[in-house]
């Protein structure tokens, strides 16, 4: 057992990164989060003994992030140190890892002590395998694939709050010139159990209501591949799932349009039913699909629309 | 004149590996090898720019077995030349001990105004080399950028987070990593493959880069690699739309996975 940071930008990233950590054990567990959480009643659930907090840490620059990890690594000389598979920490972590010296590991899926020895698993070779690592030298900076792990409860107790102000953005460095906000919407994903996602099969943004049509009749989330909302922009950034985007596992995938290669299967290979819709039948998915359907998506979706209509008058 | 740096990696083709019936390992050393996805979006990038404002795209790589046929491939996108590290102790480089080859190969062979890499490589996928290349160089980095402007002595770069799209400025030298989103890459003519032919690739050795051992001793080992299969029914519907979308109903309800 080793002493822990975590590093996370809200709560459920947090819990996550605990139920992670507790897969191996922890000596003594420390936080870095944003300013505002530091009152949520939650934190005094989770066996910190400190926790740092930093004003609008999400939208701190990763040099200056990285920086204060790095300081706090060096101050507490925690073995393990985590945060949630974002871009931004993918970055923090890989600079300050550089700055230490120290390895590396992102988008990790399991962790494990195999003969005293620390590994961990990750996506390889675009997420149709796993690769099992093991790490050589301490500290070890990690970022944790999120996937809805929650930590078993653990009674209240109090730790010492530690403020670390805003970060300063140091002269001469890069400038921000501007932020756009994008959508919001793929904190509900994880926790859907039935999931329309859709892929470049549509050819025009239009079409996407034939999907929310389908979604909203099955109480279903929407979700994409990643050029959808990537290239595209039809859809939000967070919606797409894959290597790169959410890993969920919902009863019931429904794939129109999605060939489905490696890097958009690995985030949804754990679902429990897939249906395939795509008129090319030796398209990749309809090999890892339960149900496949090579038909043309614009006459199929219609037909199972006015389907689900009818049962749904009828019984009602 | 506008130098750029492209780091690129030579990386098995995921598409036609195979793997072994009962280890379920991938078989990597019969692969055949290609350039990473990604990387090829930031060399597009790279000659892009080039072709607008002038200067020079130089491509760097490391790795063990590197093949120069690989690397021609670079060069017929538009690069104007290569220079590589080819060394049998880099069969297990991580993300450090790359970082550390590659900063000091760049340094080695010029000081570049521009600095592209992939935001990840399509084998490992570690988002690591621009972020360390950037703390081993001292020269800022962007990452994830979807688009990418230079404008005399400054860059502009557009970044796509999971929830904002920012823009950044900053003056030169810059690291930039590589969104897929970032360039469609060229498929290069018969005419610009006969002449990369005829483009300067050079071998350089690993000793001749002055790194302590410290810095070429990976951090991490690869202890095993598996398959990841998951068993599907694969149950095909045929027939008329209506049809299917009445059997599929009918089977999702009742496994429950639908209400019915
Ligand atoms: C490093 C890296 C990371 C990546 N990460 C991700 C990721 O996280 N998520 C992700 O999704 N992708 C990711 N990708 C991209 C991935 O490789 C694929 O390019 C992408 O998933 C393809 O999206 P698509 O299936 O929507 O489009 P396409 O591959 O273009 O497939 C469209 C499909 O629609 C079908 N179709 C066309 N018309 C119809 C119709 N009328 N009716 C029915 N079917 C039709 C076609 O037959 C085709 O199979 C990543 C790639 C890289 C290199």
């Amino acid at each position: 057992m080793r002493p822990v940071l975590m590093v996370a930008g809200d709560l459920d990233e947090l819990l996550e990164l605990r139920a992670f950590i507790d897969l191996v054990g922890a000596s003594d567990a420390k936080a870095l989060i944003p300013e505002n959480l530091l009152n949520d009643g939650r934190l005094s659930t989770l066996g910190l003994s400190r926790v740092y907090s930093i004003e609008a840490l999400d939208e701190a620059p990763a040099e200056a992030l990285s920086t204060t990890v790095a300081e706090l690594v060096r101050r507490d000389g925690p073995g393990i140190v985590v945060a949630p598979s974002k871009k931004i920490f993918r970055e923090v972590f890989a600079r300050a890892a550089q700055n230490l010296s120290a390895p590396c590991v992102t988008d990790c899926v399991g962790i494990s002590l195999v003969d005293d020895r620390l590994v961990v698993d990750r996506p390889f070779l675009g997420g149709g395998y796993i690769e099992r690592l093991a790490v050589r030298r301490l500290p070890v900076l990690l970022t944790v694939q999120m996937q809805g792990r929650r930590p078993s409860a653990r009674k209240e107790e109090g730790f010492e709050a530690v403020r670390l102000g805003r970060l300063s953005v140091e002269e001469g460095t890069l400038r921000r010139v501007s932020v756009e906000r994008s959508a919001r919407g793929g904190s509900e994903l994880g926790k859907a159990r039935v999931v329309v996602s859709v892929g470049r099969g549509f050819k025009r943004r239009e079409d996407l209501k034939l999907a929310e049509e389908l979604a909203q009749l099955l109480e279903a989330e929407l979700a994409c591949s990643r050029p959808i909302a990537s290239d595209l922009g039809w859809m939000p950034e967070e919606k797409h799932v894959g290597l790169s985007g959410k890993w969920i596992s919902p009863q019931l995938y429904i794939a129109l349009g999605i060939s489905g290669q490696v890097q958009h299967m690995v985030g949804v290979r754990n679902s429990r039913v897939i249906v395939a819709v795509n008129n090319d039948a030796s398209a990749p998915i309809h090999k890892e699909a339960d149900y496949s359907i090579p038909l043309d998506l614009y006459k199929f979706v219609p037909a199972l629309i006015q389907v689900l209509r009818e049962r749904r008058s009828r019984a009602g | 004149m506008t130098v750029i740096h492209v780091f690129v990696k030579q990386v098995p083709d995921i598409s036609t590996l195979e793997y072994d019936q009962s280890s379920l390992a991938p078989r990597l050393e019969k692969a055949t090898q290609r350039l990473g996805e990604i990387d090829l979006v930031a060399l597009e990038a790279a000659v892009r720019i080039k072709e607008s404002l002038g200067g020079e795209v130089v491509v760097l790589s490391a790795g063990s077995g590197v093949s120069e046929l690989v690397l021609r491939e670079a060069l017929a996108m538009g690069a104007d030349k290569c220079f590589y590290v080819s060394d049998e102790r880099l069969s297990r480089a991580d993300s450090w001990v790359t970082a550390n080859v590659l900063s000091r190969l760049s340094r080695r062979v010029g000081s570049p105004d521009l600095l592209l890499c992939g935001e990840a490589s399509s084998d490992e996928g570690n988002y690591q080399l621009g972020p360390r290349l950037s703390e081993a160089l001292a020269i800022p980095c962007v990452t994830h950028a979807v688009k990418v402007e230079l404008d005399g002595n400054v860059a502009r770069v557009r970044r796509a987070l999971e929830d904002r799209v920012e823009t950044l400025e900053s003056a030169l030298p810059l690291i930039v990593t590589a969104s897929l989103e970032l360039a469609t890459p060229r498929l290069p003519s018969l005419l610009m493959i006969r002449a990369a032919s005829r483009k300067p690739l050079t071998r350089i050795e690993l000793s001749e880069l002055g790194l302590s051992e410290e810095l070429v001793k990976p951090l991490l080992e690869r202890v095993s690699a598996r398959i990841l299969k998951t068993t599907r029914r694969n149950i095909v519907l045929q027939g008329e739309p209506r049809e299917c979308a009445e059997k599929l109903v009918e089977s999702l309800a009742s496994e429950g996975v639908i209400r019915a």
